[in-house]
């Protein structure tokens, strides 16, 4: 099944942000289990997703960005599509 | 990706995934015997963005930085503590981040006064100061965005603007007063530059406790890396300076001395006029300066001299190169004969194709352009602190920067070949016929205002150019000239008069702009062409009649393989001749002719 362009983009994001294959990213990747996910890659994460995708996530949102199923989740509610 | 001639404005936004791919590609790249430079950060807030944009900005300076950065609010346990980061890293600089509301958690309250706070940091920065041989940045305060009292000052009250004042002015004297051990990171300046939507990250800071948004952090990390920069002795030490558009507005050769652009008041002379007060700050400084121009040495001294708004004199020259010679052969002399490399030096220009050529052929100077936007050229020589110097310098200061026989020997040898591939690089095209009726006003023009390469001088009216156009013994050819950059437009006058079996060339000129490149040549080459398709094969009659301006082309009918035949005493004139079958000036290689 292709990976649609979006899902391409939020994997490499993640993927150079914590130095991992995105290949090896799964829905329940999350923070447990990337080493180098603290508050300070999640900062960074929450920047790199609203830049790439010209969003602004709200406060909850930011806390809800737990795992890769749950970034797919909001990022849907801000009109990103995933195939 | 040669980063050193790019100039990133503090206001360009930054984001943060070319950040990333910039420093993956440059540690992946192979790099050899880049400068290294340790910084160790004490910090009480969340700074560790920091790291990221100290990279990239050090990575674009070609050095190497190493940081360590200190745990979230210990920083008077591990100055006190040999064995901690802080001295284990043996750190060049280290960076003292402080944020006012974690340092003095009263200061939200309106009572609070600096007068404690004060006494708390002068021991901080003692206790630094002596735990440690590192050179020490310490930064500024932001003053609050909104004042309490609203519109009001109220009476007997302390009002948080002027308390943090006070503290920013205690800092700012304490680092005045030890110039080799401190330095003063200005975020008040910073702020200032970027205003509360660049500076605060509100959300990260309620959430997160970092305060400062990216674009905070990368303006910081900037003047961290000139910080580096200057500590490894890549400070510029000489500032070289184009005359023309660059010091002041206008062609002098064209206009003249009170027709150059050049005035305190009025635009746009007084955008030139704070450009020289900028440069001569730079002087104050240390910096050298010289010239590289082509012009006539007499009228720039004369303009340096005589006209009342130019600040720049001749005695704060260290040296100059007025001439027609090209500009990377006289930069290079420049550094021969002020004994220093090539990388100590800046060299600005209006030009863009001076500036390329500069560029390509001498990769170490670093090359400024005067900008489009003119009222944004004053500040340019601010830029990445290009000139910035570290008082007690770590690096030799004597950096021997002596260019050996044989390195210039090559040099120039390779300076041939590429000079030939730079020309061929720009495309130059030419355009040479009989001139229309609607350029008959532009070739009068010309002979109006073109002073240097001219080598008649002589001047025409439209109706002496038009009653030149309607005789058949007559010919103007016209030259156009269109390169990579655009075109120049109408450029070159040749004005000839069918005389018997010759063929006397009354005027050839060409305008400034097009100098330098052998257009001339191939100008004169095709002119004398069509006017031998005109009138057969004619004996053509240079003529040469020297001014004050035009001594460059004094050799102009030698080079073209003319033969001198007369020389008028008095008036210095001579006329020159051809030969039969003479075959005119040879094709230039780098430029096309067309009809």
């Amino acid at each position: 099944m292709a990976i649609s362009r979006d899902e391409q983009k939020l994997k490499g994001i993640m993927a150079r942000l914590f130095r991992v294959d995105p290949d090896l990213i799964t829905e329940d990747t999350s923070s447990e289990t990337i080493a180098g996910w603290d508050s300070l890659r999640h900062m960074d994460l929450v920047t790199a997703l609203e830049e790439a995708f010209g969003i602004e996530f709200t406060d909850e949102q930011i806390l809800e960005l737990l795992n890769y199923r749950l970034i797919k989740l909001v990022l849907k509610e801000h009109g990103v599509e995933f195939g | 990706m040669n980063a050193r001639n790019r100039s990133v404005s503090s206001s360009e936004s930054i984001a943060l995934a070319d950040v990333n791919e910039f420093i993956a590609a440059y540690e992946a790249s192979p790099r050899f015997g880049e400068s290294e430079v340790r910084f160790s950060i004490l910090r009480n807030f969340t700074v560790d963005g920091i790291d990221l944009f100290l990279k990239y900005r050090c990575y674009q300076a070609h050095v190497t930085p190493t940081i360590s950065i200190g745990s979230y609010d210990t920083i008077i346990q591990e100055v006190m503590d040999k064995t901690s980061h802080v001295h284990a890293s043996a750190p060049d600089v280290i960076i003292l981040a402080l944020l006012l509301e974690t340092f003095a958690p009263d200061s939200t309250s309106p009572t609070w006064s600096a007068d404690e706070t004060q006494a708390e940091l002068e021991r901080l920065f003692s206790l630094i100061g002596t735990e440690s041989q590192a050179l020490v940045a310490v930064n500024t305060f932001i003053p609050p965005l909104h004042p309490e009292s609203g519109l009001i000052c109220r009476a007997g009250r302390r009002d948080k603007a002027s308390e943090v004042a006070k503290l920013n002015q205690f800092i700012r004297s304490y680092v005045r007063e030890r110039p080799d051990r401190f330095l003063l990171l200005d975020w008040e300046r910073l702020a200032l530059t970027l205003g509360a939507e660049g500076t605060f990250d509100s959300r990260f800071w309620f959430m997160y406790k970092s305060p400062f948004k990216k674009s905070f952090l990368d303006l910081y990390a900037q003047e961290l890396a000139k910080i580096a920069k200057a500590l490894r002795g890549m400070t510029k030490k000489c500032l070289v300076l184009d005359c023309d558009n660059t010091l002041w507005g206008g062609v002098l050769g064209e206009e003249g001395l009170h027709g150059i652009k050049l005035d305190r008041h009025t635009y746009p002379g007084n955008v030139f006029y704070a450009f020289q007060q900028n440069v001569l700050n730079l002087a104050d400084r240390g910096v050298l300066l010289a010239l590289c121009s082509k012009n006539n040495e007499d009228e720039v001294w004369e303009v340096l001299n005589q006209h009342p708004a130019c600040l720049l004199k001749k005695k704060h020259l260290a040296s100059w190169r007025v001439n027609w010679q090209d500009k990377a052969t006289n930069i290079s002399e420049l550094a021969r004969e002020l004994n220093l490399g090539l990388d100590s030096f800046v060299f600005i220009d209006d030009n863009p194709t001076e500036c390329d050529l500069v560029r390509t052929l001498l990769p170490e100077v670093t090359v400024l352009t005067v900008p489009q936007r003119l009222y944004t050229y004053p500040p340019i020589l601010w830029e990445d602190g290009l000139f910035d110097a570290i008082t007690a310098s770590r690096e030799d200061d004597q950096r021997s920067a002596m260019y050996g026989q044989e390195r210039l020997r090559s040099l120039e040898q390779a300076k041939f070949d590429s000079m030939e591939q730079f020309l061929a690089s720009l495309e130059i095209s030419i355009s040479v016929h009989e001139a229309t009726a609607g350029e008959l006003p532009r070739m009068a023009q010309l002979t109006q205002k073109t002073n240097q390469f001219n080598l008649t001088t002589k001047r025409y009216t439209e109706a002496q150019i038009q009653y030149f156009a309607s005789d058949p013994s007559m010919a103007i050819i016209s030259l156009g000239v269109q390169d990579r950059f655009g075109d120049s437009g109408l450029t070159g006058v040749l004005i000839a008069r069918h005389i018997g079996e010759s063929c006397l060339i009354d005027t050839f000129l060409l305008s400034c702009r097009v100098i330098g490149k052998s257009i001339e040549m191939a100008f004169l080459r095709r002119g004398l062409e069509l006017l031998k398709a005109r009138w057969g094969p004619v004996q053509f009659i240079g003529e040469y009649i020297p001014s004050r301006k035009n001594g460059q082309v004094a050799q102009f009918w030698n080079q073209a393989g003319f033969t001198e035949c007369a020389h008028a005493a008095e008036s210095d004139s001579r006329l020159y001749t051809t030969a039969p079958g003479y075959p005119g000036p040879s094709p230039i290689s780098h430029i096309r002719v067309e009809d």
